[in-house]
């Protein structure tokens, strides 16, 4: 049928996991890492930043002699954790929405689509902008906000999985022996939804690490601090692409490698659990 | 406004003062030369127009670092007097940024924006190149022996761009506009007394003003955005309909033709000039607010003119052959300022701490980037009211961490009403930076100076859009902000930001850091009625200690203002007064265009 | 006839839904009067005083906040989309509206064909070489892009195509002919096009594969029907289905999309201009802007259904 059914998930896939692990390790433990200082200022007299990168500065310095490579890790820290928190707020209130949206039909239901569709169809960065702008650019403002964001999405995926599987017959026949509602969807319903919101998790946080960088390009994202979205735009000038383009380059090869690992990550998960579907 | 989030906990102090200030003016103009850009510096401060200081001629330009070595003293020698100028051409004018109007009387003008005004407006009087202020517009001004009456007479037979005759009812209608307007008004209100008895026509052509205080030279006043004199049906037609706002008419060398916002100005030449003939045949204005697209329009031959604060752009401008610069670093400085009325900045003591833990060192070197010298004071080592003895301290964490120290002692259980927490927590003293912004450049002066002022300060970041920033600097609702203001060609106009008489505890004040010192204001007033130029600078000197003893200010830089021009444009520093002075060439970063014809 | 009623009807409720959240937010967490007004809103002299009466009537500022709404609604409804808050006289909403809807538009067909001129082909091209090295290449490349955030991207491009080789120019100069502008809107097109064309050509070449292994093409093999004629004529257009739907729903995504692209590359279109009225609180603007957006997109959503009904005749209803 399909060009290539894939029935294992791949060394890719492994390595993957590995960038990610790596990745998230190093933000968490950046604070006792022998790594620089990400907020120090390493002036050398007589010699005006930005430095090139060097054994010293492994990714070079940026226009005020502060060293990349310490503030891509640092960044690491906000960029990941935004991500994570958007996504599990998220999963968490879309997902049960959703799934009990889909479970329970009906009125819930078609209220609950209504107001996924609302929020889908508002251009989701100028609500991103909107609300930021507005209120406060603390982090967990900013997380919270592309949580908002995420609901839908989330939400409509959980609600049409949960739609398909609600006619199976292992729910008809739960119902049979008198299982009520909450149960029905604790044990039978809530497991099986779970594989394919987890692909969709690691699709959502790359969006989600994406999204905060966007914000940070128009002046919007976190006060204080690195973000990699933060340290691309003091970069992103012209002037500072010509003359000293590792200011941008450095968070955008590591930004460009999460992003893929997770992106590929999901992707493998979905159709990994999508062939068993069909074997099923 | 924005200023909510972190101060959504201390609900009423902040918000309620929100709606009892208004925004200043500025004596003068609000010279917010930034639009947020990314390349703009501390710009958003309202400089005080009134006197541009003598006019810094590039060659008389004495640069302390290399960088600003010959490439200063590159302008164009004025067209020998039988070569033909050259009538023709438009000069394509790169701004920092647009502006949302331009009427005198209730547009705050930045310096973009008094820019575009200097080609349709011409002013009561002008600076020469020396400190002092020659009649353009009006003919002669007059005083009485006290000096706080003076008499300005108007030159007979100008009419504005629309018909009117410019009379004294013209200057009148001006004047008043002006000072009902919330913004411009408040700048004039320290110098004229509140009722009609300010300013009295005697004829037609004669106005009498009286001021609050002896004024040795009135004509420093008029010389900026105060003395630009608008056609007065047009201001009551702009009354009436707004959008009239973007047409201005004046008396000015050049008219009015069209306006596409944030895209192009165009000012067509004014035929019937009463200054004389006008080369160009349009000026026009572009926003640009990215410094190194500015600079490649240059380059490439799409703009003829520039006009740029941002030390990196100034360098590749230097640097380069093919460009005419005028450099003139005596007007703004460039500094952070603490507001003396709230904890924990009403005690001199923290105020010390910040000054000694600031980086300027760092901050010359990194943002000045050669191109701004250190300053320690609201004047340059050229400048006759130079003090020599006076020091910036900084630099010295040690002496931050004693001072916070003793501080935190004795007054660390206080509230900062800003913050709504205790003054010190965990033995530091907790305080909120505020800049204008999105800026690149502002956001890492406040990264590096946080970076700095850790030592013994707890810093929170609030960055406000412009006008946000101007209004919470105005109502006190600040801790410390990063600031850029002086650089008045005629000092005493800079009193403004620093009497006992501008600070309203309620309302609006303009002596932002709302520190009075009597005596401090004694000397003022004493200098700004002396016209013995040489004398006055000793007066004015032992102000300047004063200030620096107040540790309100921690200066940074001066500003440098450059104007770049396309090698083929003459006639760039020509311009004369009425009476044939010759002009300062650029009064904080703005040029005349009277002169001017392109090869 | 009556699904499409059903259509219509759920469209208006969504933009009657997304208009009253946004009115409500900006007016809830904003002050209208300092914005319209600036420095005068509080200021004690009679003629600002009268200036905060005249703006009060003017923008209703005493009324509760339901009412408000439903004056703005019906002044929007008639076109007019209110004057732009500041008190030296901006052009109306509609002004601005109408001079930077165009560069938008520019920018989104723009990017829209590019991507559509970039996908078509390559995912023929792919679909011919199915699993062969090329194809693989051609896959991880697609992938590649997907990853790429579109103001990474954006800087990539303007470093490459802009600075180095010095191809495009790095500024838009509304006042250029419009052969200029179309020039200068190149890259900012390219950046938006690339990674949906990657998406685009994902798709079409799946489906491409798909449908060269019906029933039908075999027969046209088996009758002597040339590879390269078999692959245009007879596959590539039932496997557009799918490609319309997402052509036409990524419109949306692609609005979002081109709001930072627009800011990176300056160009003044609506864009930029929301963004900047959401920072100056200039609450007419973004409604305004928020409108045509959310109407742009339902409009397409509703239209990508019509086209799919008519020329899939499995869907009719």
């Amino acid at each position: 049928m399909s060009d290539t059914i894939n029935r294992r998930l791949g060394p890719l896939f492994w390595i993957a996991v590995g960038w990610l692990v790596l990745i998230s390790l190093l933000a968490l433990l950046a604070p006792w890492l022998p790594i620089k200082d990400p907020d120090a200022y390493y002036l050398v007299r007589g010699e005006r930043p930005p430095y090139a990168p060097s054994a010293t500065h492994w990714f070079g310095t940026d226009q005020d002699a502060r060293d990349m490579f310490a503030r891509t890790i640092f960044g690491a820290r906000v960029s990941l954790v935004i991500g994570f928190v958007a996504i599990a707020f998220g999963m968490l209130v879309g997902g049960t929405t959703g799934v009990v949206a889909g479970y329970l039909r009906g009125r819930t239901d078609r209220i609950v689509s209504f107001v996924f569709i609302v929020f889908l169809s508002f251009p989701s960065l100028v609500l991103a902008i909107l609300i930021t702008a507005l209120l406060d650019r603390g982090l967990v403002t900013i997380a919270l906000t592309l949580g908002v964001l995420a609901v839908a999405p989330v939400g409509r995926l959980a609600r049409a999985t949960t739609l398909s599987f609600a006619e199976r017959e292992f729910v008809t026949a739960a119902r049979a022996i008198g299982a009520g509602d909450r149960r029905i969807i604790i044990r039978e319903l809530l497991p099986n939804v779970v594989i394919p919101m987890g692909a969709l998790a690691l699709l959502g946080m790359a969006v989600a690490i994406v999204a905060e960088g966007g914000l940070a390009f128009l002046g919007l994202s976190v006060e204080k601090g690195p973000t990699w979205g933060k340290l691309i735009l003091i970069g992103a000038g012209s002037r500072e692409l010509e003359k000293s383009p590792w200011i941008a380059f450095g968070p955008i090869i590591i930004l460009f490698i999460t992003v893929l690992s997770l992106n590929y990550a999901g992707d493998r998960v979905r159709s990994y659990f999508d062939v068993r579907e069909i074997g099923l | 406004m924005v200023n909510r989030g972190n101060h959504m906990k201390t609900s009423s102090s902040h918000r309620s003062f929100r709606r009892i200030g208004a925004v200043l003016a500025t004596a003068g103009l609000l010279v917010s030369a930034c639009g947020g850009s990314d390349d703009t510096e501390a710009d958003s401060e309202p400089a005080a127009e009134s006197s541009p200081e003598p006019a810094a001629e590039p060659a008389a330009e004495p640069a302390e670092d290399d960088t600003l070595g010959e490439a200063e003293t590159d302008v164009t020698l004025p067209p020998d007097d039988d070569a033909d100028s050259i009538f023709g051409g438009t000069l394509r004018y790169g701004l920092e940024a647009d502006v949302n109007g331009l009427n005198p009387t209730s547009s705050a003008l930045s310096a973009p924006g008094l820019m575009m005004a200097n080609a349709v407006f011409d002013t009561l009087a002008v600076y020469s190149e020396g400190d002092t202020s020659t009649p353009h517009l009006a003919e002669s001004f007059t005083a009485s022996d006290d000096l706080m009456t003076w008499t300005m007479k108007l030159r007979e037979g100008i009419t504005f761009h629309d018909g009117t005759p410019l009379n004294a009812e013209a200057v009148l209608v001006n004047f008043n506009a002006q000072r009902g307007d919330p913004l411009v008004g408040l700048a004039i209100m320290p110098f004229f007394p509140q009722d009609d008895s300010a300013a009295v026509a005697l004829d037609d052509l004669t106005i009498e003003f009286h001021v609050n205080f002896p004024i040795a030279d009135f004509g420093s006043i008029v010389t900026g955005q105060l003395g630009m004199v608008a056609s007065p049906t047009w201001i009551a037609a702009a009354k009436e309909d707004p959008t009239l706002n973007q047409a201005p008419v004046g008396t000015g060398p050049f008219k009015f033709d069209s306006r596409s916002e944030d895209s192009v100005t165009r000012f067509v030449r004014n035929d019937d000039w009463w200054g004389g003939d006008v080369y160009l045949d349009a000026v026009e204005f572009y926003p640009v607010t990215d410094g190194d697209d500015r600079n490649n329009l240059l380059f490439n031959g799409d703009l003829d003119a520039l006009q740029t604060t941002n030390q990196a752009s100034i360098l590749d401008l230097l640097d380069s052959d093919a460009v005419q610069n005028i450099i003139d670093d005596t007007s703004e400085e460039s500094f952070a300022m603490m507001n003396t009325a709230i904890p924990p900045f009403d005690d001199i003591r923290a105020r010390q701490a910040l000054a000694y833990a600031s980086p300027v060192e760092e901050y010359v070197e990194l943002i000045g980037l050669g191109v701004s010298r250190r300053a320690s004071q609201r004047f340059t080592p050229e400048s006759i009211n130079y003090n020599p003895d006076l020091v910036q301290v900084s630099n010295d964490p040690d002496t931050a961490v004693a001072l916070v120290a003793e501080y935190c002692a004795e007054r660390g259980e206080e509230t900062n009403p800003l913050l709504g927490t205790t003054t010190c927590t965990d033995g530091k003293i907790n305080i909120e930076l505020q800049w204008s912004g999105p800026s690149v450049v502002q956001t890492r002066i406040a990264e590096l100076l946080d970076e700095a002022w850790s030592v013994g300060f707890n810093v929170t970041f609030q960055e406000l859009p412009q006008d946000g920033h101007i209004l919470q600097t105005a109502i006190g609702q600040y801790n410390v902000n990063t600031w850029r203001q002086f650089g008045a060609v005629d000092v005493w106009t800079d009193n403004v930001w620093l009497l006992c008489a501008t600070i309203n505890p309620a309302g609006l004040s303009l002596n932002w850091p709302r520190n009075c010192d009597e005596q401090r204001d004694a000397l003022l007033f004493q200098a700004t009625a002396m016209s013995d130029l040489e004398a006055r600078a000793e007066v004015l000197k032992e102000a300047e200690a004063l200030i620096n003893q107040a540790f309100t200010y921690v200066f940074f830089t001066h500003t440098t203002w450059v104007n770049s021009f396309a090698d083929n444009v003459r006639g760039v520093c020509d311009h004369t007064s009425a009476d044939g002075v010759k002009m300062r060439c650029a009064v904080s970063g703005r040029t005349w265009f009277s002169k001017i014809w392109i090869e | 006839m009556n699904y499409w009623v059903q259509r219509l009807t759920a469209s208006l409720m969504l933009l009657l839904a997304v208009s009253m959240l946004t009115f409500a937010a900006m007016n809830l967490l904003g002050d209208p009067l300092f914005n319209i007004l600036g420095p005068a809103a509080a200021d004690t002299k009679p003629e600002s005083l009268e200036k905060v009466a005249a703006a009060k009537e003017l923008y209703y500022l005493d009324r509760p906040l339901p009412e408000r709404y439903v004056r703005w609604l019906g002044d929007m409804v008639t076109g007019d989309f209110g004057v732009q808050f500041g008190s030296t006289g901006q052009p109306p909403v509609s002004e601005l509206v109408k001079e930077r809807f165009p560069r938008s538009l520019t920018l989104l067909v723009m990017a829209q064909l590019l991507a559509a001129m970039i996908a078509i082909p390559w995912a023929l091209i792919s679909a011919a070489r199915a699993n062969k090295p090329a194809d693989r290449i051609s896959t991880v490349n697609s992938f590649l892009l997907i990853a790429m955030p579109n103001f990474a991207l954006a800087v990539i491009l303007k470093y490459v195509f802009g600075i180095k080789l010095g191809w495009f120019p790095l500024t838009f100069k509304a006042t250029d002919p419009w052969l200029t502008r179309v020039y200068q809107t190149f890259l900012p097109a390219l950046t938006i096009a690339l990674p949906a064309a990657a998406v685009y050509q994902r798709l079409l070449r799946t489906d491409l594969i798909t449908t060269l292994q019906e029933d039908f093409i075999l027969m046209a093999r088996s009758k002597g029907v040339g590879r390269r004629r078999v692959l245009f004529k007879h596959a590539l257009r039932p496997s557009l289905f799918s490609f319309i739907t997402v052509f036409g729903i990524n419109t949306g995504t692609l609005i979002g999309g081109s709001l930072i692209v627009e800011n990176i590359f300056r160009i003044p279109g609506l864009g930029s201009a929301i963004v900047e009225a959401i920072l100056r609180e200039d609450f007419p603007v973004v409604l305004a802007i928020v409108m045509i957006i959310t109407t742009a997109f339902v409009l397409v959503n509703v239209l990508v259904d019509a086209v799919y009904t008519l020329i899939d005749p499995r869907v009719r209803r």
